[in-house]
């Protein structure tokens, strides 16, 4: 298949007071809505789609949306709902990131939504299924202890639900339904494709690689990808299988301007704002947007580091892998995210090259550029997604990896 | 001042699990029931009541030393085990027992159930009932060391608290108060710390009871103590002036002179 490349953002409320935030040291969970302006919110919506739409018509082959509660980081409270929208705004696939399981009570509800959205778009939908924050399971009161049991049981629900005829009975440890029969089914068969999306938790990209689906690596390091790619295909080797690059999406930062400089500049608004990169060093205040350009100025829970990681919600093993190590190194300062191509800057022509680079080590199917965050001028968003679109993705886009040629791998432009 | 009463602490095959238990002191049975920490260690109160009593203080399920069976998701599932486990310790019932905030709570599902398992019943700071004015601290907003310390009037005045957790937590002592965070939560998550059936239950225990509770209580709100007070027939309600929920911590030899005149009257 050849290589596919998507516009994501989380569509955030960035207009949130910086001083309060400041104030309370956090804007996830308990940040008061109060704070919230529905007209500012409204007006939001409008530019976001109409950065979807334009990398649509810029040769985007489609765009992700993703879902999360209680948090200025992202407006999309459903990701079905964001997907429902985008599906009649753009022309490719639309890719939920997903929809975080645990916090549902009747999975059931969430294979009917998937499957009114294949039907209605079509059948340009990918479905990913995600675990959801340590907030989510705070703010939607989904018990931390049992998230990995209620995920893995949600999803063999789904899967039944959508390729098992109907009705029949489930009787599991956190589901218990007396009919499923859910009457649409989706368009695509046997189902959408299923994305399973991480920060690179071991336990998550073994049970991907397990139930053979793409394993999505949320906006992480370089490093850290690569061992994440070494894990799902030794997994795979184990069970007597090869996966192929459709199994690995990425997800990464990515800011495109006429020039380096420039590039480098808008990049800031990648960093420490209400994205994931510097936000949770635990410094009540992100250190990063004292240059000034940021989104925000505070962390996402900020003193409160058990909001992201409640009872349960992170087994040991996950905090002390080798690619939470290689996660927590990447997250330096600025120029370091952007020396380590956590946050991947420069004019088309750099751009290319970092690419090619991250193609050679690591050969994803997906690449998902994360172009637009935080308080980044909206001008300037239009101008990357032309140039990622018109320059950039058809430079890329028949780029074999060289872990599949062999051939050296391209260099990291200095 | 210390107790220098000594004690031994085992883990060995008990009720299905490999169970921690910490025993000492002589005279009748006494088995003590922790709460949502755990017990952190031979306390200044378990040595204090083993001055008297044969105290047998085992660590729950998940908690401590012991290990987990998935099974238990509810504080009813730990209290049919603490029952199991007195007959698997040949502890003869009825027994003395003492149930510290959701040990207390486990205690009393086993009074609506068993009225022959204890012979008298001293809850300290219990959770289990839905307070009338109030709520039940949320743990789970906050880090494990924030709850400990609220969980004293004043932490730092208390030996007991800077003993077990004044310094700088290794990451030992760290993944043990994330182990018992998350036992908590796997048992006790939704509702918040309370049964919706325990109190109208409770109108049916026959088991002289005395209920213990910080006058400085932010964990648990007062009115908990009431209601308990209220709805188990002859109950009694003792408040400890100048104190925070933990009572059996930070007023050790308060709370096992309360626990002696009470088991041997």
């Amino acid at each position: 298949m050849t290589r596919k490349f998507f516009f994501f953002s989380e569509m955030g409320y960035n207009a949130f007071p910086e001083d309060e935030a400041k104030k309370h040291g956090f804007t996830s969970l308990m940040f008061p809505n109060s704070l919230f302006d529905a007209p500012t919110a409204a007006d939001l919506w409008q530019m976001y789609l109409r950065e979807h739409e334009f990398a649509s018509d810029c040769g985007f082959d489609g765009s992700v949306c993703n879902e999360h509660h209680n948090n200025v980081l992202s407006m999309q409270e459903s990701v079905n709902i964001s997907a429902a929208v985008l599906t009649q705004r753009i022309k490719g696939m639309v890719a939920l990131i997903g929809n975080p399981l645990p916090i549902h009570d009747n999975p059931v509800r969430v294979a009917e939504e998937i499957a009114m959205l294949d039907l209605i778009s079509g059948g340009r939908i990918i479905s990913g299924f995600v675990r959801g924050t340590g907030v989510e399971q705070l703010s939607t009161n989904a018990n931390p202890a049992y998230n990995r049991e209620r995920f893995e049981e949600a999803f063999q629900l789904i899967k039944k639900a959508w390729t098992v005829p109907g009705p029949f009975r489930w009787e599991g440890k956190h589901y218990h339904l007396r009919v499923v029969n859910p009457w649409q089914l989706p368009l695509q068969k046997p189902h959408p494709a299923i994305w399973a999306g991480g920060i690179l938790s071991p336990e998550t990209i073994r049970w991907a690689a397990k139930n053979r689906i793409t394993y999505l690596v949320l906006g992480s390091a370089l490093d850290a990808t690569s061992s994440c790619r070494e894990i799902y295909h030794a997994v795979a080797k184990e069970d007597g299988w090869t996966p192929t690059s459709d199994h690995l999406g990425y997800l990464i930062h990515t800011c495109v301007m006429d020039t380096d400089e420039e590039a480098f500049e808008m990049g800031k608004y990648h960093y420490g704002g209400t994205s994931s990169i510097g936000r949770n060093r635990g410094e009540p205040v992100a250190g990063g947007l004292s240059q000034g350009t940021g989104s925000g100025g505070a962390t996402s829970s900020g003193p409160h580091p058990e909001w992201a990681a409640p009872p349960g919600y992170i087994s040991k093993q996950a905090r002390t892998s080798t690619m939470a190590k290689e996660r927590r190194a990447s997250e330096g300062s600025y120029d370091t995210a952007v020396r380590d191509g956590l946050i991947v800057t420069g004019s088309p022509k750099t751009v290319i090259q970092k690419f090619k680079h991250i193609i050679d080590r690591t050969d994803p199917g997906y690449l998902t550029f994360w172009a637009r965050e935080g308080r980044k001028p909206h001008d300037a968003t239009m101008r990357g997604i032309e140039l990622l679109g018109k320059d950039v993705i058809p430079e890329l886009r028949e780029h074999k990896s060289a872990l599949l040629t062999g051939k050296e791998v391209t260099p990291w432009p200095m | 001042m210390a107790h220098v009463t000594t004690h031994s602490t085992e883990i060995s095959a008990i009720a299905g699990i490999d169970c921690e238990v910490r025993r000492g002191g002589k005279g009748a049975p006494l088995l003590f029931v922790h709460g949502e920490f755990g017990l952190p260690g031979w306390t200044q109160s378990c040595a204090a009541l083993a001055e008297h009593f044969d105290v047998i203080a085992p660590s729950l399920p998940g908690y401590g030393g012991s290990t987990r069976p998935d099974w238990i998701m509810g504080v009813r599932d730990l209290a049919a085990w603490i029952t199991w486990f007195a007959r698997d310790m040949n502890i003869p019932t009825p027994v003395n027992v003492i149930g510290l905030s959701m040990g207390g709570w486990a205690l009393a599902e086993i009074a609506t159930v068993a009225p022959e398992f204890a012979r008298k019943m001293l809850l300290c700071g219990p959770m289990g009932l839905k307070p009338e004015k109030g709520e039940i601290f949320d743990y789970f907003l906050e880090s494990g060391v924030t709850g400990l310390r609220r969980s004293f009037h004043k932490p730092q005045e208390s030996p007991e608290f800077l003993h077990y957790w004044g310094g700088e937590p290794s990451p030992d002592d760290i993944d043990l108060i994330d182990q018992n965070r998350e036992m908590t939560c796997r048992i006790a998550w939704k509702p918040w710390m309370h049964s919706l059936t325990l109190r109208p239950l409770l109108k049916g225990v026959r088991t002289p009871t005395l209920i213990v509770q910080g006058a400085e209580d932010a964990i648990t709100p007062l009115n908990c103590g009431e209601l308990y007070r209220d709805a188990i027939p002859g109950a009694d309600l003792v408040t400890v002036e100048h104190c925070g929920h933990m009572v059996e911590l930070e007023k050790p030899q308060e709370f096992a002179a309360l626990a002696r005149r009470f088991f041997l009257t």
